[in-house]
């Protein structure tokens, strides 16, 4: 009798429970009906970047449009990159941002069979950009293009070609991740290395073709090489290796400031990144050893939330032969304190860039894709 | 008088066999009224209906099929925390061969073979060092992992922060995408589901690891060898994980290091879920992964839809699965509180 009287309190829980979901989900609704709702697709929920591009979303383009952003939790593969586009689409969603890159072709699939818009808000690979961009409701991406990224390489390695007197220590971050393999290209060639016998543009093919980095392939006449790629158990003992060995500056292709920072700065080591203007950056460059940054700054995204917003309204944005728009970013490259102070207070989620005074030119019914390439390519680097 | 003790008795049996249909139906019940309570929400929500059903298929296909393979297991009093790892690894394997040969049957085969081998692995050798299966499956957890992160690394075409090895070329996107439908994956589901059935309930098997896995001493002084059925136990279990990451490829066209990371635990709850007793027995049903995979699914789900405008929901959606696991726990125990063993 005892246990039966438990059991009738778990089960007077559960309807409890049962009635009051029934009861939240009476009380919730769809939203206003010409509400614009966008789903975000994100692979890093916490780094500075991340949570300056989600706040100037949800709490600047939130504020001054008719648009709600629901964000996805930390994505980290294929299948909840995919279970979290059919969890909108399910929620009539009216498109989809991705800024995630775990499976780029499925989630424009994915987003094709429900029916709704995807954009991505980064650069992305040729190859998928021409497989989708006749895809009914692929938006485009705005963002480094694989072209940019290798000039983003080939500038930091001009940078430092006649800097580097003895030794010089590279960081391959994820390659045979496309985007750090085409900065890796660059930088080789614009340091004036070759890799395999291959110099410029040769070289994505031959990383690509030994699906990464051979160290031993890697010529620099006269200088010594350091060759480090990936994160894993033992990474932070082969880069203490590294810096025991004193090279004259470490060259990332990415995430060097995320993972090394303290280690470099701490032992006197210049080192150079393809990030973006965060706060822990700024310090690392006014007080530590980084002097040389590429990167992205908050209101980067705009654009692309303007042309999802006009493809939804009825106004979707194609090339002149009818397919997605592919435009690329430029990065923004400092390389003192005071350059990087100018760029971080030239753009905020609260007085950013890309405003609302700004985007509205290129919203609406009659914005054509030239003037809104146009308007996507201007330079907008703040000067000091 | 002893008409009276014998009418008593009969009471208490058919109090008994009641008791226990109630509790057979109590999982099921739980899964109608939390279907009834999805669907529910979005209608009044007017969500899409379809869409939100077919999603649940996806969602919840992996961790049944390779839950109902590790019935077998959990039936024994064991368990394999490996399966993740082992799902994540013959994926692995699959998407290779499917990308060298573009044949689905293949696929089908590579990802089987692949994960029978790892479970048998674990058993036989457990069987060599004596060791319990249980800590067999801890080392063969790091192992395949190891094994499948550095393949994936090596073989990495992602641009996300994971590596990943997709299926790029559109022709075989195309024909994974032929079977990436709802009717093929409930089919495959059901076919298999029969088999375990069949093998469970129907051949001494099933009602041999019913004895070894409630009572072992007793089981094996009556001469069931434990070792013979844990390698059944372990075989099915193969069967249903290698399905599983076949339809995970055919699902994502994908594997990263990422894939299947969560099944362990999922299949762990599933089965809770679905009314078994965590530690095997007299008790166990292949239903109860069906039951309680779709269960856990759906609630995931509901949850989802109610929290979706609150920061953090993917937090909360994971306390409150926590504490209605530990509910259910609790209220199934009570029913194992008696003085005499389960018949």
């Amino acid at each position: 009798m005892k246990h039966l009287g438990k059991k009738l309190v778990a089960c007077a829980c559960a309807l409890a429970l049962t009635g009051s979901m029934a009861a939240l989900a009476a009380c919730g609704g769809n939203g206003e009906n010409d509400e614009v709702r966008i789903g975000v697709l994100v692979s890093d929920v916490s780094g500075e970047e991340a949570v300056s591009f989600r706040n100037y979303y949800t709490q600047y383009i939130a504020e001054q449009y008719n648009v709600t952003f629901t964000y996805t939790e930390q994505l980290n593969d294929s299948a909840s990159e995919i279970a979290a586009i059919e969890q909108f689409a399910g929620q009539n969603y009216d498109a989809i941002i991705s800024l995630s890159a775990n499976d780029r072709a499925s989630q424009a699939e994915a987003c094709e069979e429900a029916g709704m818009y995807y954009a991505i808000a980064s650069g992305m690979d040729d190859t998928i950009y021409e497989t989708y961009k006749n895809n009914e409701y692929f938006v485009g991406q705005i963002g480094p293009s694989m072209s940019t990224e290798y000039e983003a390489g080939l500038a930091m390695g001009e940078y430092y070609a006649d800097k580097i007197e003895d030794s010089v220590a590279i960081y391959g971050a994820f390659i045979p991740n496309p985007m750090h393999v085409y900065r890796m290209a660059g930088l080789l060639t614009g340091l004036g290395a070759t890799y395999g016998g291959a110099t410029g543009e040769a070289i994505v093919g031959a990383i690509f073709a030994d699906s990464g980095v051979t160290a031993s392939k890697i010529s620099l006449e006269g200088k010594t090489v350091s060759y480090l790629a990936g994160f894993g158990d033992s990474t932070m003992t082969e880069m203490g290796t590294i810096i025991a060995t004193d090279p004259d500056a470490l060259l990332s292709v990415g995430m060097a400031t995320t993972f090394f920072s303290a280690m470099l700065n701490e032992a006197g080591i210049p080192y150079a990144d393809i990030d973006s203007f965060t706060t822990s950056n700024a310090a690392n460059m006014q007080s530590g050893t980084l002097e040389y940054l590429a990167g992205k700054y908050t209101s980067s995204i705009g654009p692309i939330f303007a042309a999802v917003y006009n493809a939804v309204q009825g106004n979707k944005i194609e090339n002149a032969d009818g397919s997605a728009i592919s435009i690329s970013q430029d990065y923004w490259v400092a390389t003192s304190y005071e350059q990087f102070e100018v760029f971080q207070t030239s753009d905020s989620v609260t007085d950013p860039i890309y405003n609302k005074e700004l985007l509205d030119t290129v919203i609406g019914e009659d914005v054509t894709y030239e003037a809104f390439e146009a308007f996507v390519t201007t330079d907008r680097t703040p000067q000091a | 008088m002893e008409e009276v003790l014998k009418s008593r008795s009969g009471d208490a049996v058919k109090k008994q066999k009641v008791k226990n249909i109630i509790i057979m139906l109590l999982p099921i019940a739980a899964l109608v009224v939390l279907f009834a309570v999805y669907v529910a929400i979005i209608l009044a929500n007017d969500y899409n209906l379809a869409i939100n059903l077919e999603t649940i298929v996806n969602q919840a296909i992996v961790l049944v099929l390779v839950a109902t393979g590790a019935i077998f297991i959990f039936t024994l009093g064991s368990f394999d925390i490996s399966l993740g790892a082992s799902t994540l690894f013959s994926a692995t394997v699959g998407i290779l061969v499917f990308n060298a040969t573009g044949s689905l049957l293949l696929l089908f085969l590579t990802c089987i073979a692949v994960a029978v081998a790892c479970s048998l692995l674990n058993s036989v050798l457990s069987s060599v060092f004596h060791l319990p299966m249980f800590v067999m499956t801890v080392a063969m957890l790091s192992v395949l992992t190891s094994i499948a992160g550095t393949i994936i690394t090596t073989n990495s075409t992602s641009a996300g922060a994971n590596p990943a090895i997709s299926v790029s070329d559109s022709v075989l996107r195309d024909i994974l995408g032929s079977v990436d439908t709802v009717w093929f994956k409930v089919l495959i589901l059901a076919l298999f589901a029969v088999v375990c059935i069949f093998v469970f309930n129907f051949t001494k098997v099933g009602r041999r690891q019913k004895f070894l896995g409630g009572n072992p001493v007793c089981a094996k002084m009556t001469g069931i060898p434990l070792s013979v059925y844990g390698i059944i136990a372990f075989v099915m279990a193969g069967i249903g994980v290698g399905l599983g990451a076949a339809v995970n490829v055919t699902y994502t066209m994908s594997v990263s290091t990422g894939t299947a990371s969560d099944i362990g635990m999922s299949v762990f709850i599933a089965i809770v879920f679905g009314g078994m007793p965590i530690s095997g027995g007299a008790r166990s049903r292949i239903y109860a992964a069906i039951v309680g995979g779709f269960s856990y699914i759906i609630l995931n789900n509901i949850l989802n839809l109610l929290l979706s405008s609150v920061d953090g929901r993917y937090g909360y959606v994971q306390i409150i699965s926590a504490v209605l696991f530990l509910a259910i726990v609790y209220v199934a125990s009570i029913n194992y509180r008696v003085k005499h063993l389960p018949r």
